[in-house]
């Protein structure tokens, strides 16, 4: 190595950062996680002034600023609203590692609810073959394996003729 | 307001994906050095600095401490702001309530970011919903992507209308000696690029930047003492959606969009009744392609669903009935604590007559500057070379 290259020379250092995080649900998700988990049905709350119902569940509705306490129970089935297939790598940040591409997830709205819920599409990750508009259903993982978190659902699976 | 505000001058980084040759620190004086110079100012003329840039991007905690002496806060009044992607606005914002106020009159305004330091996307997932979905976050790709879908199911666009805005903004990042990308491509080309996320290809996406920029704003009376060409702040806003309700996925939705609302808030303090005559030019936060077509329905440059077709008849070119993005935008230039500083920089430029090779060729009196912060609220920023506007 030349002085001059020796001069020239830059530095990099790699640092990894390993933060551990504990989040509190509070009393509207920890009811909602806890229908999930232990009798496998959805739930949103209505607002009672915009009588739109939310998931996730929170007790202040954030157009009409009042408090919502209407529970409602939500179908396990619902509407694709929009969708995308990962090519990507993309780090998941509850684990990080990647999922596995190439894999579909999109956006379901489940009946009798106003919003979606994002999770995993169970179908070939071919473009060709969802649709927005198309129904699908929620699986969840056998009951003694859920924990009370959005990943007792396995995935959305299309519902056949539909 | 109060006082009349000017940005009296202002600066940037030659943005790149590698800038192994400077720390952070000495990254962002390249920007804050030639803000100084565009001024004609010291340091010692600055009465307070705002910082910003995106929260733990560099893993980097209190960037204002560490960045005191390059910045030149030393010593001086001053905050750090953190907002997103509209950071760089939102400083600008800040910087304006405190010269309107009459509080300082000189206040030196800095947003940057290093991204080959961190992991973007891993970062940008954590603004995901921590028990609600945070682990399929897609960071930007998977919105814009999710959104897409929706937006091409519902109203008709093609990739091909996607591809035509990166076309537009490779042709324009070209002319910007300041641009990340400076890329030679088709149409074809954009087409055939690796898909990240369908319906987004790598092209279609923009870049991980390191830059900075820094823009100086007065009071009215230093500002026509100091400046020959004052670029006046007349109109600011900032609306946000329910950040963790996801029905705006859903195009067709009727609910509010934030970026809409405070168009529309911007619009009607202006009296702008038609946002097309009223703006020379335009520069968009557009993260992805498809965004661009968002702001253009958005800002109603056209009717929902027809933002498309702005792009296919060549509106919003360079040489168009309205410039979007003459700079070459967001696509060509992504150091996210700096590109919502540099939307209003690019605009500043634009009424100034400097913006040099991607000067857009007709007389720019007005202009609006866009920013997406967590893709779910947003800072616009209304410019005009007079204070009567």
């Amino acid at each position: 190595m030349t002085q001059e290259m020796y001069d020239q020379e830059l530095i990099n250092i790699p640092i990894l950062v390993d933060v551990p995080y504990r989040f509190a649900a509070g009393r509207y998700m920890a009811r909602f996680l806890r229908e999930l988990r232990d009798n496998g049905k959805f739930y949103g709350v209505r607002c009672p002034s915009c009588k739109r119902v939310m998931i996730p569940p929170r007790i202040v509705c954030a157009r009409c600023h009042v408090k919502s306490d209407d529970w409602v129970e939500l179908g396990n089935e619902g509407t694709l609203e929009a969708f995308t297939i990962m090519f990507f790598p993309m780090t998941d940040p509850t684990s990080g590692k990647p999922h596995n591409p190439p894999f579909a997830y999109g956006s379901v709205k489940l009946d009798r609810c106003d919003a979606p819920v994002d999770h995993f599409l169970n179908i070939e990750p071919d473009m060709e073959k969802i649709k927005v508009g198309m129904r699908f259903r929620a699986v969840l993982k056998p009951r003694e394996e859920r924990i009370g978190d959005l990943s007792d659902i396995l995935y959305f699976e299309p519902v056949k003729g539909k | 307001m109060k006082r009349n505000v000017a940005i009296i001058g202002g600066g940037q980084t030659h943005h790149a994906a590698r800038r192994h040759d400077v720390s952070q620190p000495e990254m962002v004086h390249e920007a804050v050095l030639a803000a100084l110079e565009d001024a004609g100012m010291t340091i010692d003329e600055i009465d307070a600095v705002i910082l910003g840039n995106m929260e733990f991007f560099e893993g980097q905690h209190m960037t204002d401490c560490w960045l005191a002496d390059s910045i030149g806060a030393y010593g001086r009044s001053g905050v750090k702001i953190t907002t997103g992607g509209t950071v760089g606005a939102t400083i600008i914002h800040a910087g304006a309530h405190h010269v309107a106020s009459g509080l300082f009159d000189k206040v030196l305004c800095i947003g940057f970011e290093k991204q080959e330091e961190g992991d973007t996307n891993a970062i940008l997932s954590a603004v995901a919903h921590p028990l609600f979905g945070r682990s399929m976050a897609g960071a930007a790709v998977g919105f814009f992507a999710m959104l897409a879908s929706s937006y091409m199911a519902n109203y008709g666009a093609t990739e091909k209308h996607s591809a035509m805005i990166r076309v537009k903004a490779a042709e324009n990042a070209c002319k910007n000696e300041y641009a990340h990308l400076k890329l030679t491509i088709t149409v074809e080309d954009v087409l055939n690029s690796r898909m990240l996320a369908y319906p987004i290809r790598l092209l279609e996406m923009c870049p991980a930047s390191n830059g900075a920029c820094a823009i100086i704003l007065a009071d009215e009376k230093t500002a026509k003492d100091r400046c020959k060409k004052p670029v006046w702040i007349r109109a600011m806003d900032t609306a946000h959606n329910e950040q963790f309700v996801l029905e705006w996925r859903d195009t067709k939705s009727t609910s509010p969009r934030f970026s809409e609302v405070s168009a529309s808030r911007i619009y009607k303090k202006l009296g702008v009744k038609d946002p097309k005559s009223y703006y020379d030019v335009i520069e968009v936060y557009e993260p992805a392609t498809w965004a661009e077509i968002m702001w253009y329905e958005d800002l109603h440059l056209c009717e929902r669903g027809e933002g498309f077709r702005l792009i296919e008849e060549g509106e919003t070119n360079i040489d168009g009935e309205i410039p979007v993005n003459p700079s070459g935008g967001v696509l060509s230039t992504n150091a996210i604590g700096a590109t919502a500083m540099l939307r209003i920089w690019e605009a500043a430029l634009q009424i100034r007559g400097d913006a040099g090779g991607h000067q857009v060729p007709k007389e720019v009196r007005r202009a609006l500057a866009t920013a997406y912060g967590g893709t779910c609220w947003t800072a616009l920023t209304s410019l005009s070379n007079s204070t009567d506007d």
